[in-house]
């Protein structure tokens, strides 16, 4: 049996597939005909963070709140979503997906690691970063897939001028990043 | 001909390139670097930038999803 992994793990057509990265065009070719796929199928284009909103919603309801009454959810459709519940949620499952593939892939590939946090900064920059992304993402009205990706795709102008406060904001946080852990 | 090590476990991209390329800059021709690595996108863009500039690059796969990335200074 141990051979046999052993084998596998100098297969050229495993380490090409399942191990090596893509190059950044063969990625880009992927996404694109992805996204195109889900606009065709769908109606409506590929976003991520939309959804985490629902996900926000439901664990608060598991706490004993209720965000169905804010105005972010007022709209028929959000009420629908957030009564039908996680499994009737596409955007859900899409996003489930996402994780559950990253992590087979790198189970595939064999380089799932558990890594160790390093430093507090470490726990404070995420923690920070995650909360801005997310807050910032719904003021915006997407992230850089909803608002960037799918919105430049479509030719909306909005999506250009997104990217370019994009840069703006990775140009600030490289500045923090070289101040805070070089 | 020395060999310095630097450890660059548990940290996300940039963070490893970017010290990679500060502690090459006080490093003498001929000196090794050896880079211990956990972020698979530092196995691309550290080994990317070092041929790029026309150093050797070697990439050591240690264990799952941990590399060294062995980096002798041509220039």
């Amino acid at each position: 049996m141990n051979e046999f992994w052993l084998k596998l793990g100098k297969n050229k057509i495993y380490n090409t597939l399942l191990k090596e990265p893509l190059t950044y065009i063969a990625g880009a070719v992927l996404l694109s005909i992805f996204q195109i796929a889900h606009l065709s199928v769908f109606n409506s284009g590929w976003g991520v963070t939309g959804t985490f909103a629902n996900w926000g919603a439901w664990l608060y309801k598991l706490v004993g709140g209720d965000a169905s009454s804010w105005s972010y959810f007022a709209s028929e459709s959000a009420q629908k979503t957030l009564s039908s519940g996680f499994m009737n949620d596409g955007g859900s499952i899409r996003n489930l997906g996402i994780i559950v593939g990253a992590l087979v892939a790198t189970l595939f590939a064999s380089q799932f690691k558990f890594k160790k946090i390093k430093s507090w900064r470490q726990v404070i920059a995420a923690v920070l970063g995650g909360l801005l992304m997310g807050y910032g993402a719904r003021l915006a009205g997407g992230c850089n897939i909803g608002a960037l990706f799918t919105s430049i795709a479509s030719l909306s102008l909005s999506g250009f001028v997104f990217g370019g406060f994009l840069l703006v904001g990775a140009f600030l946080g490289s500045k923090l990043l070289v101040k805070y852990f070089m | 001909m020395k060999e310095i090590n630097l450890d660059c476990l548990g940290e996300a991209c940039p963070i490893p390139l970017m010290k990679t390329e500060k502690k090459m800059e006080e490093m003498a021709v001929g000196d090794v670097i050896i880079v211990a690595i956990d972020h698979s996108c530092a196995m691309k863009n550290i080994p990317e930038w070092a041929r790029k500039q026309g150093h050797n690059v070697e990439i050591e796969e240690v264990d799952d999803g941990e590399w060294e990335i062995i980096i002798e200074k041509t220039k």
